[in-house]
């Protein structure tokens, strides 16, 4: 059984959601009456043991626990729930700020270490790329003339007439001049010693 | 309805369409010229952050200062109506330019970093954008042309049935701004119609996402391609031959893991995956491999060219053709360098 | 009927009685009586120890008569107590050349110092008897309203309306824009019923108050009608209507039927929902009333088979739409509603599935006057269904866009009451209901449970689609209570469709300037107290043209409209006359007052601005819009807002500050709650009542700074429609304090509320406090406000 303690702020985590920058204006949070559309229509629930309905009212109960419940992880963002729910809640955005502070507080370092090289690509050309990391399993599922697309790029480019995607150098030292200045690099290097940490132990 | 612009336009790159069907855009290119959209491509231009910011790398704040350097760019170069061919950079500009519009605090710290790095010339002023009515998808230009569009159509379509995906982050993210009815986004759907081709009414999954997921497609290969699969087992049995997309992200998901699905589900799909603009562009008889782009597709478009009486042995001549060129140049400028000794 | 002024002596040539009251030592143990009486100047003083006693009222009349006074004044208790009493003691003089000083709940209740509390007192009687000079006679203002009413909406809440109001001997107009009255009602087939747990027959129910409606001489029906414009005219309304062309004679047609075989055109029937065909020339239902044939103008083709058919030659194709002008004193809008159009939804699939129903469908399905005589069946193959799902709050609750925010009340029991149908009759079909809430508020819980007994199985869970997979639909839904997604497969689905305003609704609340909800509804004006009012005085509303509602409810409320219909017409009404009057003559047309009086008591008919003094709150607002002057507010004119003001500030010391407090009817109540409480604040406070912060003009504030007001103080209740012109007139005042070089702080506005008397004398003691410090940091000696002179 569990007690219901007189001095907790249950909405806590809540009020903080509400507050979040990625949080919608007027977002519903509060007024959600579990009606469980947003599950119903979820494509995670469908094929998942996630249960956005489930998500917000472990969020109403000020359940912190969520943060390190690997289920966040398997929203999709598709945005579904958010489009239909009818006091205008949204799961979608939830997800996204409680895997924001989950990464705050450390215990979603893991799940993004992965995508570290995108920044690290971000940073210097201005455009992510997708990590090495996963290229091999890429390369499996989408055959060789994937492969060549890739070698091609720029000759394929050329024959469909189109100029080099690559940004001018004054343009890449800006984009990089902001991301260092908005704590972008600072996020990439906490990343980057974590994984490095965990990979040495 | 939202006012649709056809000038001032700031085709707005995206990474996806960039590295994967740059077909999209040279098939956009393409009809914004005939259609006499007057628009704008900016070298300067980077990347929405998109792909890295739903993986949850990116910070809102980051991905906003980077959208306001853009939209800086628009400004500055009078296009200031975006038009996206991306659905991620779609639901990306929009909140950051709500945010810079709505939020005090953000956008003075944002501007605050431009000006104390010598670019002041990216700070926002409120005001400066609506995100109603400055950033719009191609998809939604092309909507706003139907009439046009079926004037420029010359290929006989009519025999093929087709159906759209509405990209979420399209028509979902931010639904108060979709064009028609959220639940049932008839955009590409009456540009389908208007080339003369027929377009599902409805199906069943028609509203589900792709299944890309952003870091589903990673990490959670099962999750992500259970729902893609669904969705394509639902438009296999209304017998669709062509969806069509307005997204580099999910058109990457159906076209270039359909083998692997089919593999999986030991069935077979034949669906070709075109973007809304390359199937436009391929109505109005642009050359598939000069403009359409199908070279970069996983499913070949192929078997689908030949019942429309393309050619599809076009891109070989086409090389051909092009080396020949390359010849005669090469000839032209000797002789020229010749001339140029005669004088 | 109106209270028009006579010049009457005024100014200084009139003799004022002055009776002050002890109050059996309320008042005098405070003040001092006795220096009050000297120090007043006028005809009569007199002092009483009660002066509400009977024996008084002999005593003031003698003194009006022997002394031949002009004006009374009474300085005792608080208006709100006993200004009707003293009144009545005013015969021979009419009884409006009253004015009371309330030296005791703003006075010697709430001050101790005697010295001071006596010099308020006189400068609280000296200001009433300012006042009391430029007191005019009137009279109570009597209202007749012509004795006919019109009733748009033949539904089950008109019925009601026009049969109440017929039966209380009112002339009824009943208007239908369709070809037979009985609305919705006679369309569900059955009724839920929560004192016999059972179904009834609706047409068993309404058959009987139709057929009243046809026979009573008081209602003259008006089907295939509609109002195509409207005008207030003085107190009634001009409303023109327009009758369709019918194509029939309906004194004629004998409902035989025989037109119907030989008309060649068929159209979905619409009063079946479109389930089944009807002809060109149709009868809606075998009992509509009128019991005629109605040809459908859009469809037919004109051919001409039926008239040669008919034998009676009601058919007549050179009919043209008659327009039919009528003169109302009421209007009763019961114009109903509609269902939620399920297009807005297509991912339940509604006009993808045959199978997938409304509730209003499924009525008609089960309707035994239906297209299957009753029978369920699904409409793809005529079969009974396995198992009926029904998806509730379809379009309800729901703060997307196109949603309505609102719970349209009915459906829930709506559904049980189908399902509770469809369990006696077919015991093999299972029912599942979808819900969020299910709602059964009251009594209506005892029918849930009979629902319930019955087996009907409820999910607890909004539904996000229907689709179809082979030959089963299937709902895709979470059981919340069991934290699980399903799919459930079935053969037919029904939805709870939400209920929105009729089309009519909206259109005729624009033709009589009626407001709506956000939602569209037509607005009552006090939710709470005044539910069937609308903003327009005169035009009442009830039914589900104001609200989601049942049949229950729609009755009462129709009964309820009828009767203040019928008070106005029956009883006649007799109204306060201090209100708001157009002085024709200054009056120049140019309808600018219209838009400023939220009470919409102002309208124009051809020749003139009329105030409705029904809809009329005095307020005074309009008087600040008009160029000309032209408008008055009886009881309130300029001289006597001057007379009191120059009055409270008469007298007044170098050393001593004073406040004048305006308070609206709700602050005056207030600050007597104060009194009453004994909760002292200081004597600088006088305080005049005034209807609203509307009344008050720049020149009035200015007048009290130059004849030395310290500080003004505002008090008003919030909660009206005309608040949003007080902020404006309170930010015009600022500025114009400011152009003449008064600090701006030495005016406050402050929200009153009648139980929050403590806060307001609270405010009382900070604005005193705050005009003293202002005071300090001035140097006295020089210290004269400069206010021009106006
Ligand atoms: S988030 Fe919205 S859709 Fe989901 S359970 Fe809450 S109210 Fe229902
Ligand atoms: S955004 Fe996430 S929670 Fe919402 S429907 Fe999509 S997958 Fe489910
Ligand atoms: S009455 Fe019941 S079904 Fe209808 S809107 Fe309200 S809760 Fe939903
Ligand atoms: S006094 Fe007020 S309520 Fe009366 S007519 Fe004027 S504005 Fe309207």
């Amino acid at each position: 059984m569990k007690t219901l303690k007189m001095e907790k702020n249950v909405l806590e985590l809540a009020e903080s959601i509400n507050q979040d920058l990625k949080a919608s204006k007027d977002m519903g949070l509060l007024k959600c009456g579990q009606c469980g559309m947003c599950t119903s229509t979820c494509p995670a629930a469908r094929h998942s043991d996630y249960d956005p309905r489930e998500m917000v009212k472990r969020v109403l109960e000020g359940d912190e626990e969520v943060l390190r419940d690997d289920i966040i992880w398997n929203c999709f963002y598709c945005y579904t729930c958010h489009s239909v729910c009818p006091v205008n809640n949204s799961p979608c955005l939830i997800i996204q700020i409680l895997r924001q502070k989950s990464i705050d507080d450390g215990a979603g370092l893991e799940k993004v270490a992965s995508f570290l090289a995108y920044g690290d690509s971000f940073l210097e050309f201005g455009i992510g790329s997708i990590p090495h990391d996963f290229f091999d399993n890429l390369l499996e599922d989408f055959g060789d003339g994937w492969l060549d697309l890739k070698l091609n790029l720029d000759d394929i480019r050329g024959e469909l007439g189109l100029e080099g995607y690559v940004l001018p150098e004054k343009a890449l030292c800006e984009i990089k001049d902001i991301l260092e200045k908005t704590g972008f690099k600072e996020r990439l290097d906490r990343i980057r010693r974590f994984k490095n940490e965990a990979n040495t132990m | 309805m939202k006012q649709i612009p056809c000038k001032d336009i700031l085709l707005f790159k995206s990474c996806l369409v960039s590295v994967e069907y740059p077909g999209i855009e040279s098939s956009t290119r393409y009809l914004f010229d005939q259609l006499g959209i007057e628009y704008l491509v900016d070298e300067r231009q980077s990347c929405c952050t998109g792909l890295g910011h739903y993986y949850d790398l990116f910070d809102q704040f980051s991905t906003t200062a980077l959208a306001a350097r853009n939209l800086a760019i628009a400004r500055e170069t009078g296009h200031k109506n975006m038009a996206v061919m991306c659905a991620t950079c779609y639901a990306i500009l929009k909140k950051a330019c709500q945010t810079l519009e709505e939020n005090k605090e953000i956008r003075d710290k944002i501007n605050n970093i431009f000006e104390g790095s010598g670019m002041g010339q990216f700070s926002y002023q409120r005001g400066d954008f609506d995100s109603r009515s400055n950033i719009f998808h191609v998809a939604e230009i092309l909507y706003n042309q139907k009439d046009k569009i079926s004037n420029l159509s010359r290929i006989d379509l009519s025999s093929f049935k087709m159906a759209s995906h509405h990209a979420c982050h399209y028509c979902k993210a931010h639904y108060a701004d979709t064009l028609g009815d959220v639940r049932d986004p008839q955009v590409i759907d009456t540009i389908i119609r208007s080339c003369g081709a027929q377009s599902l009414e409805w199906y069943d999954h028609q509203r589900l996402t792709c299944g890309a997921g952003f870091r589903q497609r990673f990490t959670n290969k099962d999750l992500s391609l259970s729902v893609t699969a669904e969705k394509l087992l639902s438009l296999k049995e209304k017998d669709v031959e062509v969806l069509v997309h307005m997204c580099p992200n999910c058109q990457m998901q159906f076209d270039r893991y359909q083998p692997t699905i089919e593999k999986i589900l030991d069935t077979e799909f034949d669906i070709v995956h075109l973007n809304i603009s390359q199937l436009v562009a391929l109505a109005s008889g642009a050359d598939p491999y000069r403009v359409v782009g199908v070279q970069t597709h996983t499913v070949p478009v192929e078997p689908f060219l030949k019942k429309l009486d393309i050619d599809v042995d076009l891109r070989q001549k086409n090389l051909e053709r092009s080396l020949v060129d390359e010849e005669r140049s090469l000839v032209d400028e000797e002789r020229s360098l010749v001339d140029d000794g005669r004088d | 009927m109106k209270s028009r002024a006579l010049k009457f002596p005024s100014k200084s040539d009139v003799n004022i009685g002055v009776f002050l009251c002890r109050c059996g030592g309320n008042i005098s143990d405070t003040v001092d009586i006795e220096r009050l009486k000297s120090s007043i100047d006028a005809a009569v003083v007199e002092d009483f120890e009660n002066l509400c006693s009977v024996k008084c009222k002999k005593n003031i009349r003698d003194y009006i008569i022997e002394k031949n006074l002009d004006r009374v004044v009474v300085a005792a208790c608080s208006p709100t107590t006993h200004k009707k009493t003293f009144q009545s003691y005013m015969n021979p003089l009419n009884p409006y050349l009253l004015e009371m000083a309330n030296i005791r709940e703003q006075c010697s209740w709430v001050h101790s110092d005697g010295e001071k509390s006596t010099d308020k007192a006189l400068s609280l009687t000296r200001a009433a008897m300012e006042r009391v000079k430029h007191a005019q006679p009137l009279t109570p203002i009597f209202r007749k309203t012509k004795k006919s009413a019109a009733v748009i909406g033949g539904g089950i809440s008109g019925i009601t309306a026009a049969l109440s109001l017929a039966n209380q001997g009112i002339k009824t107009c009943l208007i239908e824009q369709k070809p037979t009255i009985g609305g919705n009602m006679v369309k569900i087939g059955k009724i839920f019923s929560p004192e016999k747990l059972a179904e009834e027959c609706s047409m068993c129910l309404l058959n009987p108050l139709i057929n009243e409606v046809v026979r009573h001489k008081k209602i003259r029906l008006l089907t295939n009608t509609r109002v195509k414009k409207a005008e207030r005219k003085g107190g009634n309304f001009n409303l023109i209507l327009e009758k369709k062309a019918g194509y029939i004679k309906e004194d004629r047609c004998t409902s035989c039927g025989n037109c119907v075989e030989v008309c060649p055109v068929n159209v979905l029937d619409d009063w079946n929902e479109g389930l089944m065909m009807r002809k060109a020339i149709y009868k809606p239902f075998p009992q509509a009333v009128p019991d005629v044939y109605t040809i459908d103008g859009e469809h037919c083709l004109k051919c001409g088979k039926c008239q040669e058919v008919c034998k009676m030659g009601a058919i007549d194709f050179s009919m043209k739409a008659e327009v039919i002008p009528i003169n109302v004193g009421s209007v009763i809008i019961a114009t109903g509603h509609r269902g939620f159009d399920l297009a807005r939804r297509p991912e339940y699939g509604y006009n993808r599935f045959e199978n997938v129903v409304t509730q209003m469908e499924l009525a008609r399905i089960m309707g035994v006057n239906g297209p299957t005589k009753g029978k369920l069946f699904r409409p793809s193959d005529g079969r009974i269904p396995h198992r009926v799902v029904m998806v509730q709050c379809a379009g309800s609750r729901d703060d997307k866009p196109d949603g309505k925010r609102y719970c349209s009340k009915i459906c829930c029991m709506v559904a049980l009451k189908h399902a509770s149908i469809i369990r006696d009759h077919y015991p093999d079909t299972e029912v599942i209901i979808c819900y969020t809430d299910m709602r059964t508020a009251g009594m209506y819980e005892n029918y849930f449970k009979y629902g319930q007994s019955k087996g009907i199985r409820l999910i607890r869970g909004r539904p996000g689609e229907v689709t179809k997979k082979g030959d089963n639909l299937v709902v895709r839904v979470e059981d919340t209570l069991l934290r699980e997604t399903m799919e459930i497969e079935t053969d037919m689905v029904v939805l709870s469709e939400a209920i929105e305003p009729s089309k009519g609704t909206v259109e005729l609340s624009k033709i009589l300037n009626v407001g709506l909800t956000e939602d569209l509804f037509v607005k009552e004006k006090h939710s709470k107290i005044k539910p069937v009012n609308t903003d327009v005085e005169g035009v009442y509303v009830c039914g589900t043209a104001q609200g989601p509602k049942d049949i229950t409810d729609s009755i009462s409320q129709a009964n309820a409209a009828a009767s203040k219909v019928s008070e106005l017409m029956n009883g006649g009404l007799e109204i306060e006359p201090m209100v708001a009057e157009v002085y024709s003559a200054r009056c120049k047309m140019c309808g600018t007052c219209i838009d400023v009086c939220k009470y919409k008591a102002i309208f124009m008919d051809d020749e003139q601005i009329y105030i409705d003094p029904l809809a009329c709150n005095a307020c005074g607002a309009c008087i600040s819009s008009c160029k000309n002057q032209a408008i008055e507010v009886k009881g309130q004119t300029d001289d006597q807002i001057f007379g009191i003001i120059s009055g409270m500030l008469k007298d007044k010391r170098d050393d001593e500050i004073r406040i004048l407090a305006f308070l609206d009817g709700v602050g005056y109540v207030a600050a007597d709650n104060i009194g009453i409480n004994k909760i002292p604040y200081p004597e600088s406070v006088r305080i005049i009542k005034i209807t609203s912060i509307n009344r008050l003009m720049p020149k009035h504030i200015l007048h009290a700074f130059k004849e030395g007001a310290d500080g003004i103080f505002l008090g008003e209740y919030p909660d009206n429609v005309m608040y949003a012109s007080i902020q404006e007139k309170l930010q015009e005042f600022k500025k114009k304090l400011l152009e003449n070089g008064i600090e701006s702080r030495r005016l406050m506005f402050y929200k009153v509320y009648t139980p929050y008397f403590r806060g307001l004398a609270a405010k009382f003691v900070e604005f005193h406090s705050e005009i003293l410090s202002l005071n300090e940091s001035l140097d006295h000696s020089f210290y004269t406000p400069c206010v021009p002179e106006s």
